[in-house]
């Protein structure tokens, strides 16, 4: 019977791949602290996101054709809703006519257009937005124009994300 | 039969292969983070600007003047910190001036820039 010899790695095998496995740790380790670090100064980019595209876009359209110098209802659909930070009521031009349009920022991860037209209300609804999304609204003051929008939204650590102005054009 | 192990060539062609290996993917993900943060930088910065623009659009056309800093909210520019924004104003042709919105950051190395032509209209400017 042939007796092999068993012996184990030897010192320098040993220290050759702790060193290579030790290489790879470091740089796993400064990429991810650098990944960290940007994770933490900027906000999230909510801009790449196709739902908040389309619900801004929308909306930059219905401000931009606001329609009278006080477009801003104070409320809508028979009390339904009120002008309120997370809520826009605006009169707006439509190819109809004017409508009434109710931006509804209230429900979590949705957004709800409501338009109304001679009373009938048509809704259109955003929905899976992001679950950090926390959108506000506000009033732009320039002097000797009708009051613009702001749209504003933070992410889920408060960092700003969105700031857009949104402000009425003339129309004839 | 003879036990041995691997030769020089072979272990340094084996080394070879892993350093080009690993060295591809730390470019890719620099790259790849390098171009993130820019497409973020810009989002914000454009943003700003636009906003800016809202309001040198309204502004009456003899009040169009260049200044050290924009009149709206330049939160949004936060993670750019240390940066810089002006407005440079010039007169291509009578009752015409052009307006030109920057931001500067890491130290001026980066801007982004957005222009608008304003024309006196005589009157009451337009929304």
């Amino acid at each position: 019977m042939v007796r092999r010899r068993s012996r184990g790695f030897t010192l320098l095998e040993l220290v050759v791949t702790l060193a290579i496995f030790g290489t790879f740790l470091m740089i796993l380790g400064v990429l991810s602290l650098e990944m960290r670090r940007q994770e933490r100064r900027y906000p999230v980019n909510f801009m790449q996101h196709p739902q908040v595209i389309a619900v801004l876009s929308r909306m930059r359209r219905d401000v931009l054709d606001a329609f009278g110098s006080n477009p801003y209802r104070d409320n809508a659909g028979n009390g339904k809703y009120t002008q309120s930070p997370k809520t826009l009521i605006i009169d707006t031009i439509v190819s109809n006519g004017v409508q009434t349009v109710v931006w509804d920022f209230n429900t979590p991860r949705e957004v709800h257009r409501i338009s109304y037209n001679v009373g009938v209300a048509t809704e259109w609804v955003a929905r899976g937005l992001p679950p950090d999304f926390a959108a506000n609204i506000d009033a732009v003051e320039t002097p000797g124009h009708p009051f613009g929008v702001r749209f504003t939204a933070k992410d889920g650590n408060g960092k700003l994300a969105i700031d857009q102005y949104l402000q009425p054009r003339a129309h004839d | 039969m003879r036990q041995r192990g691997f030769s020089l060539v072979e272990l340094l062609f084996a080394l070879l292969i892993l350093t080009l290996v690993i060295t591809t993917t730390l470019a890719v993900f620099i790259e790849r983070n390098r171009r993130l943060q820019q497409a973020s930088e810009l989002i914000l910065a454009y943003q700003v600007l636009a906003n800016e623009v809202e309001l040198q659009r309204r502004v009456p056309f003899a009040d169009v003047l260049p200044m050290g800093s924009f009149t709206t909210s330049t939160d949004l520019l936060r993670p750019l910190q240390p940066y810089s924004t002006s407005i440079d104003v010039t007169a291509t042709s009578p009752g015409v001036k052009t307006v030109t919105m920057m931001i500067k950051w890491r130290n001026g190395k980066k801007q982004a820039k957005l222009a608008i032509m304003r024309v006196d209209t005589g009157g009451g400017n337009l929304w």
